[in-house]
């Protein structure tokens, strides 16, 4: 029973003398709050209790664009699955895109917008109105405006898809700013430069795992989070055992074995730097001499990777007696100071040796979302535009850079020196922690919006992402932040955003596909058009893309660096199977579950060969420090088969300042200590370049892993064939 | 051996049919799987299952119906991997139900393996005498930070502090495809393909297929009859429902 207390009863009473009504208001205040199960009168089409309804929508979890849908029970979210409609995820899903309704309910997620408190990054904010908060920040932005100042604004956000980057646009165009830049530690820069070199075209191919009969990844981790993790799984299964074809071979090149490499028939511990120059062999070898890739000998190859020459020609044997060879390159390969050259060195090979590449047909929409990928290069002008003092407010979406972008960069002070920084996030993590006041938008479960999945799957695709329950909190959608903000600036910039809502918008945009479209849908009316698109989850066109046509030769990958002196080991960060690139680390499903290599929990961890632990006396759970010329961490040791003597690896994703309560101050992150090395054809940040050195601080920490006996010691686990026994099946082509 | 299953059918009788309903049952093909850990997170999901926190994990007291274990094999540099999951045999010939003093765990007209969560005094023998140790145990009456409980699925009961609990093959979507067989009629049986559990629907690789052995025609067995066959612990003669197809090795 809620009784109100004898105070709260007389201010009404008191109230109540004042008029009417004051025995209705006793009565109201006193009565027991007390929950009453009553059903409706006239139930809501979509809600009937006990019974699940699904709607479809896109994943947010990663930018592959995966097509989900989510079952509510009661109006809430319990369940993701893949949309089997979709061509990207095909009804399947991934381990992070299933913890999507982590971010939907998750404790720390800000409930109203926020006002700092203390210094910036202390994390310490105070909940402020709506009102408030739209008031300080656009009244900042339009006194800027007014006195054209209005270019000193810069935006910088996650990778944004589909139609809220128009909107965007048209913000900027409003504030009169340039500066608008879309950055995401994961985007294949590198990749989409070398593909500018050997295609002409800015743009992801698809790659046809799925038919391909020999794939050869150079460090790309396509099982992982290697650009879309849920198509590339589905295309490996069919690799594997497809019905009716002949089981495909994979062989990984790469100095630490990732989960792509743990799956391939072959691991080949190439020195770092070296990938490019193998490629180059076997392209050469493929070419017998000729094409201008005399110079890029086995010889060279297997002195600059340590591998042996019969190892590289042997694998320029499989790929031309292979029907359909595939080489894929990322991961390490792409992200050393000369990742562009080797990825260009891959699209040599694939031309040269016929890889099972498809061109992507223009999407359906965003064409011009690319224009504003910022490079690395983009990311460093914005820290010296800040540094020198010519930003006087900064709006940052979606997108953790001061978690990505290594120290030596500057990233921090630079925020630090700008006046007003404003944030759009749910989350108080390591870049919004430094905002003034944090705007919090709609988990993508709670917002619409759209998409065109980049890289795409041979197909024209777009899909429309519905709210699949209301919001949980009082959040606002990003699209609905920035229509309210555009129109406080001035009445000019309101006419340019004549929608109330993001949903108004989008219906806009909507229209006009439909339009275009109008004569070739049997009749259908925009409602029916817009319906079974939100119904299927997704919009595809059968659309050829153009013939890839390589225009130009290759880039001289160049020696690889050989790591001496004072820093002795190639220190090789890996974007975890578990946190992606660290975005993942605040979820709770996330932080238990056991990485698929170690098994480990709740921590960081570096890497070391057998052989240099035992040199260095070292075993599981010694804490090393590890330093470079740029800085330094400390995390414990776990010996790992399948890592080059030479190399020091460890995994990105933790190491979070602030991060909510399972990731906050936990583990330490690798990207800190990076030195300033970039690649030298794109300027990409080269995160897989630094040397560093390691010794024992003496101290040991429990690791905490789900692993029990790490080998199969006789036991027969995994099936009659196993350890001990003589083969397992010698021949594979009788599998189908 | 044959011969020893049926009898152990005939002594469960009265009260099961001596040939089961259906026969649920699992193919997991070793060649397929890529270790991404999709499953373990769907399973997470659909069957409530905590997260323990650090320090209960740091006591191996997590609880997760279905895990990845991986095996090494070789030394550098000619190591080798191979990635298993490891869920409930959902076995025949079950050691856990004849450990069991107060008869939680028995063995359905299905085939499955069974845990009644309030029969379950917590004595945690079933665990012990699980040759593939898939059997947890609350030790706690475990928390969501709120709002985290509006995820939790009222399909499945929230297990409490004392109680053991195991994968079920998702039984409530098997109840669920069960009701629907029944109201459209006609033989009233469910048919091949109509249940995936949360983890057979999340594989990305499709490495895992779900279905009824007592169907010949069925999906699981005909996987099943893939020479890479075979049964994890086979020798202990628990007759699991779970038939796995060992990993393809390359040679030379």
């Amino acid at each position: 029973m809620s009784a109100i207390d004898r105070r709260d009863f007389l201010k009404l009473v008191g109230a109540g003398t004042a008029g009417a009504g004051a025995g209705f208001l006793v009565k109201e205040s006193s009565r027991d709050r007390r929950e009453q199960y009553i059903p409706y009168v006239a139930t809501p089409e979509d809600y009937a209790p006990g019974i699940a309804t699904w709607y479809k929508t896109v994943c947010r979890q990663c930018n592959a664009g995966c097509g989900i849908q989510v079952r509510i029970r009661e109006g809430r979210a319990k369940k993701i699955e893949g949309n089997a409609m979709h061509p990207v995820s095909q009804g399947r899903s991934c381990a992070l895109g299933q913890s999507g309704l982590n971010v939907l309910y998750h404790p720390d997620r800000l409930r109203t917008p926020q006002q700092r408190r203390g210094d910036r990054g202390s994390g310490s904010f105070a909940p402020i109105s709506w009102e408030q908060a739209y008031t300080s920040v656009a009244e900042r932005l339009a006194s800027l405006r007014r006195a054209g100042k209005g270019e000193r604004i810069a935006v910088l956000t996650g990778t944004v898809q589909g139609h809220m980057h128009d909107l965007l646009e048209i913000f900027m165009r409003g504030l009169g700013s340039e500066r608008y830049l879309q950055y995401d530690f994961s985007s294949p820069e590198s990749l989409l430069a070398a593909n500018k070199t050997t295609y002409g075209r800015e743009e992801l191919p698809y790659y046809d795992i799925a038919n391909a009969d020999f794939l050869l990844s150079f460090g790309a981790d396509y099982l992982s989070h290697w650009l879309s993790p849920v198509h590339h799984g589905m295309a490996y299964g069919n690799l594997r055992q497809g019905a009716g074809r002949k089981r495909g071979d994979v062989v990984q090149v790469e100095a630490r074995m990732s989960l792509s490499g743990a799956n391939a028939d072959k691991w080949l511990p190439a020195r770092p730097g070296s990938e490019g120059l193998i490629a180059l062999a076997i392209a050469n070898k493929i070419a017998g001499g000729s094409g201008g890739l005399s110079a890029y000998t086995v010889a060279r190859a297997a002195s600059a990777s340590g591998l042996t020459a019969e190892t590289i020609e042997e694998l320029a044997v499989a790929f031309t007696t292979a029907d359909k060879p595939l080489a894929i390159a990322g991961g390490p390969a792409t992200h050393s100071s000369n990742g562009t050259a080797n990825a260009v060195a891959v699209n040599v090979l694939n031309a040269v040796g016929g890889g099972a590449l498809v061109a992507n047909p223009s999407p359906v929409i965003g064409a011009s979302a690319t224009n504003r990928r910022a490079g690395f290069a983009d990311i460093r002008k914005l820290i010296a535009d800040m540094s020198a003092g010519s930003i006087d407010a900064l709006i940052i979406a979606d997108t953790n850079p001061v978690f990505s972008v290594p120290d030596q960069f500057g990233l921090r002070a630079a925020i630090e020196s700008v006046p007003f920084v404003t944030a759009i996030s749910p989350f108080v993590d390591d870049t919004s922690a430094m905002a003034d006041i944090i705007l919090t938008p709609h988990s993508a479960l709670e917002s619409w919006g759209d998409d065109a999945p980049q890289p795409g799957v041979g197909l024209s695709t777009a899909s429309i992402a519905q709210p699949v329950v209301a919001p949980v909190h009082d959040t606002r959608a990003l699209g609905d932040i920035i229509i309210e903000l555009g129109r406080r600036l001035d009445n000019n910039v309101a006419t340019t955003l004549p929608w109330d809502t993001t949903y108004d918008f989008l219906r806009a945009q909507w229209r006009k596909i439909y339009d275009a479209r109008a004569g070739s849908l049997d009749g259908m009316n925009f409602e029916e058009f817009w319906n079974s698109v939100l119904q299927a989850g997704v919009w595809a066109e059968e659309r050829k893309g153009p013939a890839l046509a390589v225009t130009s030769g290759v880039i001289d990958p160049g020696t690889p660096v050989i790591p001496d002196g004072e820093f002795s080991f190639h220190f090789q960060p890996y974007i975890s199977p578990i946190f992606a690139d660290g975005r993942g680390a605040n979820l709770p499903w996330q932080q238990e579950l056991p990485d698929p290599l170690t098994g480990v929990v709740y921590n960081s961890w570096i890497e070391l060969n057998p052989a240099t632990a035992k040199e260095m006396k070292l075993k599981d759970g010694d804490v090393v420090e590890v330093s470079s010329a740029s800085g330094s961490l400390r995390a414990p040791v776990i010996i790992y088969p399948a890592v080059r003597p030479d190399v020091v690896a460890m995994p990105i994703g933790q190491g979070h300042q602030h991060y909510g309560r399972y990731a906050s101050k936990r583990g330490a992150n690798p990207l800190a200590i990076l030195n300033d090395t970039v690649d030298r054809d794109s300027g990409a940040l080269a995160w897989c370049a630094t040397t560093v050195s390691i010794k024992s601080v003496g101290e040991r920490v429990a690791l905490i892993r789900n692993s029990g006996t790490p080998r199969e010691l006789g036991r027969s686990i995994l099936g009659p064939y196993g350890e001990g026994g003589k083969t397992r099946h010698e021949s594979d082509d009788d599998h189908g | 051996m044959a011969g020893i299953v049926e009898k152990w059918k005939k002594f469960r009788e009265p009260g099961y049919p001596g040939k089961f309903d259906y026969h649920w049952g699992m193919v997991i093909d070793l060649d397929r799987c890529s270790g991404c850990e999709a499953c373990v997170v769907a399973c997470q999901a659909e069957n409530n299952l905590p997260i323990v926190g650090e320090k209960q994990f740091a006591l191996n007291r997590e609880i997760k119906w279905i895990r990845i274990e991986r095996y090494w094999q070789g030394e550098y540099p000619d190591a080798k991997v191979t990635f298993m999951p490891m869920l409930c045999q959902q076995c025949d010939q079950a050691p856990c139900e004849m450990a069991c003093p107060v008869f939680a765990t028995y063995h359905n007209q299905d085939g499955l393996n069974t845990q009644i969560y309030n029969r379950c005094i917590g004595t945690r023998t079933c665990a012990v005498y699980c040759p593939y140790e898939v059997r947890y145990f609350n030790w706690y009456t475990f928390k969501w930070d709120e709002p985290l409980e509006q995820q939790l699925n009222p399909d499945v009961s929230v297990r409490e502090k004392g109680v053991m609990e195991k994968c079920t093959f998702c039984i409530q979507r098997i109840r669920q495809a069960k009701d629907h067989a029944k109201d459209r009629g006609g033989d009233q049986r469910v048919r091949d393909g109509e249940i995936s559990p949360a983890c057979v629907q999340a594989c990305p690789t499709e490495a895992i297929v779900f279905g009824d052995f007592n169907d010949p025609d069925s999906a699981v067995s005909k996987a099943a009859e893939d020479k890479r066959n075979y049964r994890v612990l086979e020798k202990l003669n628990t007759t699991p429902s779970i038939v796995y197809l060992s990993k393809v090795e390359q040679h030379g």
